[in-house]
């Protein structure tokens, strides 16, 4: 940290005087240190992480071969020919960080996850224990450094948004001057506020606002007019003001929810399913409140009686989100303890830690010891009478749905959301669904129908090129139905990458009827991840018109062709 | 004698308020322009149940709606399969305005009847035909409620009736080329019409002059003037 002594002195004054002081904990490249833990790299691998075809984190030998952020695969390969490319993965980052940071926890008495490789601790929370911020931040730090391996960059300021990009910068901004160290801040940090910031950023820089100066110099309320709600969050993160519903929580008593398991499990499916439904227990509760929840404490408790304590931060709060978080937690901390290189000084360094994770660690470095062929891996099954057996939720933060509240042009919402609750309730959550979109080639896979009021979870993204993918008109009605198409002898028709063997002539349906084909579309085949034997695709799609006027979408995969799409 | 008291009497009791509600009834919900002169008064009518036949038809339905859903009408399909949500985006319909239920078939007038409550516009592909009594109370909750109903299958008691009556597809020449738009002739009561749906681009649009070879429209006929 670039804290010089001079610092220390004013150090304990300002900290009683500023109550929301907060550090920031950062660890650079989060992705590629995560990816190169998944794939057991050697530290001085050059790792690139990939996302959308482009690197979205390089770890230091890697930027040392001169591979930036934004490059892209082939960049990569020319840069720097050892360098280890690997997919982004949302679970890959949540994971291990988790698992990481339980170090933490002996340490301070509670910290938010921010984001993968992002943490926050309260200040406050530390002043009691350390001398003053320096001495803190060293002694978290080599903690930290000495348990996971990972290399933290710390910033220290008056609010999180601040201390987040001040540990970008590894500073230590004085109590009060918040708002000068966010000034000269460039615009483009305001990415923090979430997906929708991008646009606004482009908006003020056509402005001519380069720096949060000079969006903080503006009058909030004339912000507030022509951006909403979001403009001024931007706002107050650059005028250094936390965001009101952090301000004004509202939390009159602990709205916790808890479940016991019949017999410990580890299996991180089976918890997340039943995390689902204490989740929506919680939510509903919180929801009769008039309130919304903002941050989620999500508990764990071992056989053992060990139990592990994490608060996140969920922006579209709602039972999914929470098992997921749960699952990422669980898997995270059962893995921890298996976890070698990094987690054997982890050992030495704490040696609070409880017996019973030692002898669990011991007992699986025995398990390594003795090479068994036909283990490959540490089985999650393996801790099957170490598994978890309860679990508890607790409203951290809940704050007033101001943001929450309908809109003035949407017409009747209220009493739709009613009929729709009802039908669900006669007929199952499945029976009414909403549409939405995501990547793939045909209808079959582009359509994204979703139970009313769950969160849509795209498997894949609409966003990447999907070539070959069907053009509009588009088929109105999405099948499955296994069909024979038929040349002229009777044979069925066989496809080839270079188009069809035979002109198709009629069509048989499974009932039996058959139906001529009048005129039929050239053949086009979609073949994808021929890389991966697992995901590999290869089918050959055709449209057909027949005698009756009917367009259909036929597709040939594994030999049989189906009817996948019908214009009707 | 004035008409002031029986202004007064219809606009109590009826809900009549204007010369225009007593003639016209309820104002249609808009249309695309393509598909506007196929309904009696250029819009989709609301209290009345409207039939769409023929093939087709389920494209003809949602590019009817879309408007409609794009204004923040709630629209709700009854017993369409699993609809591609990317036609459904191509022909116009908004999809945060669009909900699709998967009930049993036999249900579908229960179904109907909540969704009536609520919703603006409904397209059903009824799984069975109602008995008389059912059909009498239908049309008259469609009615009290205002909503717009359409039927994919014919039904008695409804005020009208858009059969298509022939689909003719191009774009495609025995293995070349790809379906690019569909020629609809439909009978309405306001006569014969005759437009693409799809069009080249998803969306409905007006047919092309009526060429001696039907069929080769697409291409530009190229001859000689002297």
């Amino acid at each position: 940290m670039r804290s010089d002594p001079a610092d220390s002195d004013s150090a304990p004054a300002a900290a009683s005087a500023e109550g929301r002081r907060t550090l920031v904990l950062t660890v650079p490249d989060w992705s590629a240190v995560a990816a190169a833990t998944e794939h057991e790299f050697s530290p001085r691998t050059p790792v690139a992480v990939l996302s959308g075809g482009k690197v979205v984190a390089a770890n230091a030998p890697a930027r040392a071969a001169g591979i930036a952020l934004g490059n892209n695969k082939r960049a990569v390969g020319y840069r720097c020919p050892e360098a280890q490319v690997v997919a982004w993965n949302e679970e890959t980052d949540n994971r291990h960080f988790s698992a990481g940071v339980g170090a933490l926890e002996e340490l301070v008495a509670r910290f938010t996850l921010l984001s993968p490789g992002t943490l926050a601790i309260p200040l406050d929370s530390l002043k009691h224990g350390y001398a003053d911020e320096p001495s803190a931040v060293e002694a978290l730090i080599s903690a930290l450094v000495a348990a996971t391996g990972w290399e933290f960059f710390p910033g220290i300021a008056d609010t999180v948004f601040a201390a987040v990009l001040a540990a970008g910068q590894a500073r230590r901004v004085e109590p009060g001057e918040t708002a000068e160290f966010l000034a000269a801040q460039p615009i483009s940090t305001l990415e923090y506020a979430g997906a929708g910031a991008t646009e606004l950023i482009d908006t003020f820089t056509q402005l001519g606002l380069r720096t949060l100066g000079d969006l903080a110099g503006i009058d909030v309320r004339a912000v507030n007019s022509r951006f909403g709600t979001l403009g001024k969050h931007a706002h107050d993160l650059a005028t250094g003001v936390e965001w009101a519903p952090l301000n004004d929580h509202v939390r009159e008593e602990k709205l916790t929810v808890e479940l016991g398991l019949d017999e410990p499990t580890t299996r991180s499916d089976t918890l997340g399913f039943l995390t689902r439904q204490l989740a929506a227990d919680l939510l509903t509760t919180v929801r009769r409140r008039g309130l919304v929840c903002t941050q989620i404490t999500i508990e764990l408790i071992a056989v053992s009686g060990q139990s592990s304590k994490r608060t996140w931060r969920i922006e579209d709060m709602n039972e999914n989100t929470i098992a997921d978080r749960l699952r990422w937690q669980a898997e995270g901390w059962l893995a921890g303890s298996t976890r070698k290189g990094p987690a054997s000084p982890q050992q030495g360094s704490t040696p609070s830690r409880t017996s019973s994770k030692n002898r669990k660690d011991s007992r699986h470095s025995k398990d390594r010891e003795t090479p068994a062929p036909d283990e490959p891996g540490p089985d999650p099954e393996d801790f099957s009478e170490e598994g978890i057996i309860a679990l508890g939720l607790v409203a951290a933060e809940l704050t007033t749905p101001i943001g929450a509240t309908r809109s003035l042009f949407d017409e009747n919402t209220g009493q739709v959301t009613h009929t729709l609750e009802r039908l669900q309730g006669l007929f199952g959550p499945d029976a009414v669904l909403v549409p939405g979109l995501q990547g793939g080639w045909d209808p079959a896979e582009t359509n994204l129908w979703t139970p009313w009021q769950q969160a849509a979870s795209p498997v894949r993204s609409p966003g990447a090129p999907w070539p070959g993918a069907l053009h509009a008109p588009r088929p109105t009605t999405v099948e499955n139905l296994p069909v024979d198409v038929l040349a002229v002898g009777g044979r069925s028709v066989g496809a080839r990458p270079a188009g069809l063997e035979s002109a198709p002539y009629a069509i048989r349906f499974p009932t039996g009827a058959t139906e001529a084909i009048v005129d039929y579309s050239g053949s086009w085949p979609v073949e994808s991840g021929w890389w991966d034997p697992a995901k590999a695709t290869y089918r050959t799609r055709l449209q057909v018109v027949t005698d009756s006027g009917q367009a259909l979408l036929l597709s040939k995969e594994n030999g049989q062709w189906h009817i996948t799409g019908r214009y009707r | 004698m004035s008409a002031v008291p029986l202004v007064e009497q219809l606009s109590r009791e009826l809900g009549i308020s204007t010369a225009t509600a007593l003639f016209d009834g309820l104002v249609p919900r808009p249309v695309d322009p393509v598909l506007a002169p196929m309904f009696r008064r250029g819009g989709l009518p609301r209290g009345e149940i409207v039939t769409l036949t023929g093939g087709q038809s389920l494209s003809c339905a949602l590019a009817t709606i879309a408007m409609a859903t794009q204004e923040q009408k709630w629209c709700a399909g009854i017993g369409l399969g699993e609809p591609a949500v990317s036609s459904i985006a191509d022909l116009g319909v908004d999809l945060d305005h669009f909900v699709n239920l998967v009930t049993p078939a036999e249900d579908w007038l229960r179904v109907a009847s909540i969704l009536i409550e609520s919703f603006d516009v409904l397209v059903v592909d009824p799984g069975f035909l109602p008995s008389a009594g059912e059909r009498a109370r239908l049309l008259a909750k469609v009615r009290e409620r205002k909503i717009s109903f359409i039927s994919l299958t014919s039904m008695p008691g409804s005020t009208e009736q858009i059969t298509i009556t022939d689909t003719q597809w191009s774009g495609t020449e025995h293995g070349h080329g790809r379906l690019r738009s569909c020629l609809v002739q439909a009978r309405s009561q306001t006569g014969v019409h005759r437009f693409l749906l799809p069009g080249p681009d998803g969306t409905p649009s007006e047919a092309p002059p009526r060429t001696p070879t039907e069929g080769t429209f697409e291409r530009p006929v190229i001859r000689s003037v002297s």
